[in-house]
């Protein structure tokens, strides 16, 4: 047979591109399942690692079905809000926000437009909010969890696409980074809801802090740590309104 | 100023080379004098700069989820369809330039085949889809930031290996070794731009 | 097993070395051997793709149309790496991997040892010996992520596969170990250490 003629080129190579794009479309369907599951489970994960269910590394361990199964448990409600604080809607039980949920989000928020950002309130009354935006190299994120009906962090836990291993990569890698995190002070009332210092934030002599809202940058990992702030200012202050209210109803409940 | 920033930051931040080890193969390979390097580097920032914008808007109208039919998601094909677009208009740039501009076919030529397989192309897509643009503008300035780098990082590793041709090199490291210790050496010079905030 | 097939599998893992030798596939690997675990991934998926690409082509290779060759390779080699990049996403246990090293499993469309052992060999040999060759280099590229890797993470990071190993005995992480350049320099190294005992490599 000739396998230089035009026809049998033709023929060949449309022949050869819609199997490919068969047998890939096959298992794509076949795998999405798992794959969406893996995703769930890992965005789960570190919202419980955030409000200190459990570490990421034992959740990791325990499997997807321990990881949602624990969520069902301890979540309280879920729902998403808008900047000027007041709710939306409620969100499907179980459903959550993946990076790809957050990155539409980020770009409402940013251009003023209607976003819709969640709240999830767990069992213990642990609120937990995300944050997202732009690290040295590509997308940072990650889950801030809040003391029941009050500004004081209680736990955060951060994530990335491809921060340098070692350095940015600590935000997510480094317990020691996101424990810095506890016990401090988000403050709404600013622009500048929450500050991560290069070269460590300024002390008293009894070595605390200034001001609840600072802790120290990651040495080596200025520009990862710099955009870290500038995504919790962005989604934080997006937060504010609804913050600003949840507290305040709290205190009139009291 | 968005734009110069994404420009200045992709020349020299973000280099190709010496940020990600991206077209490394053809890199070491054609660096050895500066005529040849400088007519690569040419060809690659050329084709970048075609490629990017198309491949910007097949993944913005064609690939992401719900943007072609609602409910399907594409985006597993992403890397099929860019390869397919890099070797295409490889293709065809190299017919163009041949039938309209002899001169630069065969300043060109013979680099064009070779850019198919060049990973900073192929890299250029990747990391456009995860950077996520907002238009095209921005791809085309990434593209062509990018393509600079990469020829800056070629032309200066060819003139420096000129040069090291007059140098008493130990033999094992001859050739190779030395080029990759350069590299490396460059890079670190290279990570100086890191810091500054644009 | 006869001579040329043993010649086959072992010429790639030591004296034809892909990443050494040929200065093949550099491209796509430096950047995930800052721990063992990504390298050891990359690893095995350069293996799996260029093993199976190369066994696909070869039984192929009577059929190809010349002038659509490449393409023909791409689309074989494309498909292959779309199949490990979705198969690694799926199983809990390589996600998070997946994750780390994001673009770059794409890349090994384009990492030359892959095209460049198709071209080369898949093309004109029998299936059986094309797919040892195609795992051979693949190895043989893995080897050498493997040993890059293994220096990077314990003097960069103290431990090794996250098992601490130096830490605990006061060592400090070397940060420039983890940077893009040291992985050059590191490979730099490797090459004049393998020249330095294969002495018929030398460049003049």
């Amino acid at each position: 047979m000739n396998t230089n003629s035009n026809t049998y080129t033709v023929i060949y190579t449309t022949i050869i591109v819609t199997l490919v794009a068969a047998i890939l479309a096959f298992v794509s369907q076949g795998l999405k399942a798992k794959q969406e599951a893996n995703e769930k489970a890992d965005t789960i994960s570190q919202m419980l690692t955030a409000a200190k269910f459990a570490t990421k590394a034992e959740l990791q361990k325990s499997g997807n079905t321990a990881v949602l199964a624990k969520y069902d448990e301890q979540i309280e409600q879920a729902f998403t809000v808008g900047v000027d604080g007041k709710k939306i809607a409620d969100l499907e039980r179980g459903k959550v926000f993946s990076p790809k949920d957050l990155k539409k989000q980020n770009y409402k928020i940013k251009d003023g437009s209607d976003a819709e950002i969640p709240v999830f309130i767990f069992k213990n009354g642990t609120t937990v909010v995300p944050v997202y935006g732009a690290g040295l190299w590509g997308p940072v994120w990650g889950y801030i969890a809040f003391e029941p009906g009050s500004t004081t962090i209680k736990g955060a836990y951060f994530d990335h696409e491809s921060e340098t291993a070692g350095l940015g990569a600590k935000i997510k890698d480094d317990p020691a980074f996101q424990a810095e995190f506890e016990g401090e002070k988000a403050d709404f009332t600013t622009a500048n809801v929450f500050d991560i210092v290069k070269g460590g934030a300024p002390k008293n002599p009894d070595g605390k802090s200034v001001t609840d809202n600072m802790i120290d940058a990651i040495t080596g990992a200025t520009m990862t740590s710099n955009g870290l702030d500038a995504a919790i200012d962005t989604w934080l202050g997006a937060y504010s309104a609804y913050f600003k209210g949840a507290v305040n109803n709290k205190t009139e409940e009291e | 100023m968005e734009y110069i920033s994404l420009f200045v930051k992709s020349i020299f931040v973000d280099n190709m080379i010496f940020a990600y080890f991206l077209g490394m193969c053809s890199y070491l390979a054609v660096s050895k004098n500066v005529k040849t390097a400088a007519g690569l580097g040419v060809a690659v920032i050329f084709v970048l700069l075609v490629t990017l914008p198309i491949n910007y808007l097949l993944n913005k109208y064609v690939l992401a989820p719900d943007a072609l039919i609602k409910g399907v998601d594409l985006s597993f094909l992403s890397f099929i369809i860019f390869i397919a677009v890099i070797a295409a208009i490889v293709q065809i740039v190299e017919m163009v330039v041949e039938k309209f501009s002899p001169s630069l076919y065969s300043a060109l030529g013979i680099f064009l085949p070779l850019i198919a397989v060049n990973c900073a192309i192929l890299g250029g897509s990747l990391f456009m889809q995860q950077k996520d643009f907002a238009n095209v503008g921005e791809s085309a300035v990434y593209a062509l930031g990018s393509g600079i780098g990469w020829f800056l990082a070629i032309v200066s590793l060819a003139a420096i290996r000129e040069k090291m041709a007059y140098s008493k090199v130990p033999a094992p490291l001859k050739g190779l070794g030395i080029t990759f210790i350069t590299v490396g050496l460059m890079a670190i010079a290279m990570m100086t731009f890191m810091g500054i905030s644009l | 097993m006869d001579a040329k097939l043993k010649e086959t599998i072992l010429n790639p893992i030591f004296k034809g070395n892909p990443i050494t030798v040929l200065v093949l596939g550099i491209c796509s690997s430096l950047a995930v051997t800052v721990t063992l675990k990504g390298a050891l991934v990359m690893a095995l998926s350069v293996i799996v793709v260029c093993g199976i690409s190369s066994l696909i082509l070869s039984l192929l290779r009577n059929t190809i149309p010349s002038r659509v060759r490449i393409i023909v390779q791409l689309v074989v080699v494309a498909m292959m790496v779309i199949l490990v990049d979705q198969v690694l996403k799926s199983f809990e246990a390589t996600y998070a991997i997946d994750k780390q090293l994001s673009v770059y499993i794409g890349l090994i469309i384009t990492n030359c040892i892959v095209m460049g052992r198709i071209e080369a060999f898949a093309l004109g040999n029998k299936p059986w010996p094309s797919f040892l060759d195609g795992v051979a280099n693949g190895a043989g590229y893995g080897m050498i992520l493997i040993i890059v890797a293994f220096f990077r993470e314990l003097l960069g990071s103290g431990t090794l596969f996250g098992v601490d190993i130096l830490n605990w005995l006061g060592y400090v992480p070397n940060n420039l170990v983890i940077l893009p350049p040291f992985a050059l320099i590191l490979l730099g190294c490797i090459v004049w250490v393998q020249r330095s005992i294969q002495k018929d490599l030398q460049e003049k």
